[in-house]
C-alpha cells in the first residue's frame, strides 16, 4: 500500500530549507545560495518499516521572517513541518519560542520537528543555554553541508506517519 | 714538334669534348629554369599545373569531412550552444518565427477549408442537424463548426484533494510527467492565483496555455482539473462541467475511503464510453 503526506519545510531566508531538500532528495549541497521564489515541489517515495510505500511530497518554501506571514493556502492539508533555523544568526532563533506556539496553535493535528542547520560552521553548545533558558526544544542540530542528520530528520517524521 | 702538336691535338679534343657538354647541360638547365620560373610567376600557368592537384586533394577532403572532422565539428558546436544559449535563441527565434508563422498559415488555411467545405454543403444531413442542434442549445452555428474542425479532446484528468494539492486519482493518456509534482504545483498555482485576486472565496476555474486549456472544477474536499486539448468552447465547457458533477454525486461520498487506485479505476470506468 502506497500513503502520500505533504511536509512543509519553514523557516527564515537563507537557513537552509531548500538546501536540507536538496541534500535529502539528492544528496548534494550547493555553495551558492538562490532564494526559493514560492515554492517548489519535490517527491520522495520511502519504504515504512511495515513495508509500505510512503510518497513525501515535500513543499519547500520561500522564507518569511515570521510563520504568520507564509502564505496560509500553502499550510493547507499539511502532514508535518520541518521548521529550520541557522544557528550562526541569532535573529533567525529569536523568536523562536513563539513560532513554535504559534505553529503549535494553528496547526495542532501537524507533526512538526524544529531543526538547527549549519552545525559544520558552529558548535550547537554554544546557543543550547539560550534555547534552555527559553525552554524550546529542538529536535536536531543538522548539516545541509555534510549531511549530518538529513536523513534522520526525513525518516524519523516519514515513521510518525505510522504504517 | 710533332709529338708536341699531336699532345696539343689531344688536349683540345678533350676540352671540347668536357666543354661542350658542359655548355649543353647548362644551356638544358638554364631553358628548364626558365620553364619553371615562367610557371611560376605567371598564376594562369600556375593554375594549370597546380590546380588538378588541389581539386583532387579537395574532394578527398570533402569526402573525408564527416569522418575527419565532424566529430570535431559537432562538438564545437555542443560547446557553443551551451555557452551562449541566450545567443543562439536570438539567431533561431526569427527562423523559428517564420517556421511557425507559416504553420500557423497552413493550419488556418485548412480549417478554412474545412469550414467552407461544412457551409458549402447548406444542405446535407449533417448541416440540417448542426443548424437544429444550434436552434436548440441556442450554441452559435459558427462554434459548432469550430468544434467539428478541430474536436476538443480530454487528454488528461486530476482529481486533486483541496489545500494539501494531494493527487487522490488519475486518468491520463500520456506518462510523462510525476503526477504527484504536477498536481501540488497545479494547487500552488490555484492557491497562488485565488489568494492574490480571488477578492474573497473565489476559484481559479480555468488555465490556457498554447494549445491546452485546464478546465477546473472544485467540489467541497477536492477539485478536478481535466486537460483538454482542441477548440474549448462554452458548450463543450457547459458539457464537461456537467459530466464532471454527475461524477461528483457518485464520487464524493465515498472519496475519502477509497485508494488512489480504486479512484483511478473508477475514472477509467467513468470516462470509457465519453472516449
Amino acid at each position: 500500500m502506497e500513503i502520500t503526506k505533504k511536509i512543509v519545510i519553514l523557516g527564515q531566508f537563507g537557513v537552509g530549507k531548500t538546501s536540507i531538500t536538496r541534500r535529502y532528495l539528492s544528496d548534494i549541497f550547493e555553495k551558492d545560495y538562490m532564494p526559493t521564489l514560492g515554492v517548489q515541489i519535490k517527491k520522495k517515495v520511502i519504504e515504512l518499516p511495515s513495508g509500505n510505500l510512503l510518497s513525501m511530497i515535500i513543499w519547500d518554501l520561500e522564507g518569511f521572517a515570521k510563520v504568520a506571514r507564509t502564505r496560509a493556502s500553502y499550510l493547507l492539508g499539511s502532514n508535518g513541518f520541518i521548521y529550520v533555523f541557522d544557528i550562526t544568526r541569532p535573529f533567525t532563533f529569536e523568536h523562536l519560542d513563539e513560532e513554535i506556539a504559534f505553529i503549535k496553535e494553528k496547526y495542532p493535528q501537524v507533526v512538526f520537528k524544529v531543526v538547527g542547520n549549519k552545525k559544520d560552521e558552529k558548535d550547537p553548545n554554544e546557543i543550547q543555554a539560550y534555547l534552555d533558558k527559553k525552554n524550546i526544544k529542538i529536535d536536531a542540530f543538522v548539516s545541509a553541508k555534510t549531511g549530518e542528520g538529513i536523513q534522520k530528520l526525513f525518516t524519523d517524521l516519514a515513521n510518525t506517519f505510522g504504517t | 714538334m710533332v709529338m708536341a702538336n699531336v699532345q696539343e691535338d689531344k688536349l683540345q679534343l678533350l676540352r671540347d669534348i668536357l666543354l661542350v657538354d658542359d655548355r649543353e647541360v647548362a644551356n638544358a638547365v638554364n631553358q628548364r629554369l626558365e620553364v619553371i620560373t615562367e610557371t611560376i610567376e605567371k598564376r594562369e600557368k600556375l593554375s594549370e599545373k597546380v590546380d588538378p592537384i588541389i581539386k583532387e586533394r579537395l574532394d578527398q577532403f570533402i569526402t573525408e569531412i564527416p569522418s575527419t572532422l565532424g566529430p570535431t565539428i559537432t562538438k564545437a558546436l555542443q560547446e557553443q550552444i551551451k555557452n551562449s544559449q541566450d545567443q543562439v535563441v536570438e539567431a533561431l527565434y526569427p527562423i523559428m518565427g517564420k517556421m511557425i508563422k507559416r504553420y500557423v498559415q497552413n493550419e488556418i488555411k485548412r480549417l478554412s477549408e474545412t469550414i467552407n467545405k461544412k457551409v458549402s454543403n447548406t444542405f446535407s444531413f449533417s448541416s440540417i442537424k448542426r443548424k437544429f442542434k444550434s436552434k436548440v442549445t441556442g450554441v452559435k452555428e459558427s462554434d459548432l463548426i469550430l468544434v467539428e474542425a478541430d474536436p476538443p479532446v480530454i487528454n488528461e484528468i486530476f482529481v486533486i484533494q483541496k489545500g494539501s494539492g494531494i493527487l487522490l486519482g488519475n486518468l491520463s493518456k500520456t506518462e510523462t510527467l510525476d503526477k504527484d509534482m504536477v498536481s501540488g504545483m497545479l494547487t500552488a498555482i490555484k492557491s497562488f492565483v485565488e489568494d492574490a485576486f480571488g477578492g474573497g472565496s473565489q476559484n481559479l476555474e480555468a488555465i490556457e496555455y498554447e494549445l491546452y486549456t485546464l478546465h477546473i472544477q472544485n467540489f467541497f474536499s477536492y477539485y478536478i482539473a481535466v486537460v483538454v486539448s482542441g477548440n474549448y468552447t462554452r458548450s463543450f465547457e457547459s458539457k464537461i462541467e456537467n459530466k464532471l458533477l454527475k461524477l461528483s454525486q457518485k464520487l464524493s461520498p465515498k472519496v475519502s475511503h477509497l485508494s488512489r487506485e480504486e479512484i483511478d479505476r473508477f475514472l477509467e470506468t467513468f470516462f470509457e464510453k465519453w472516449k
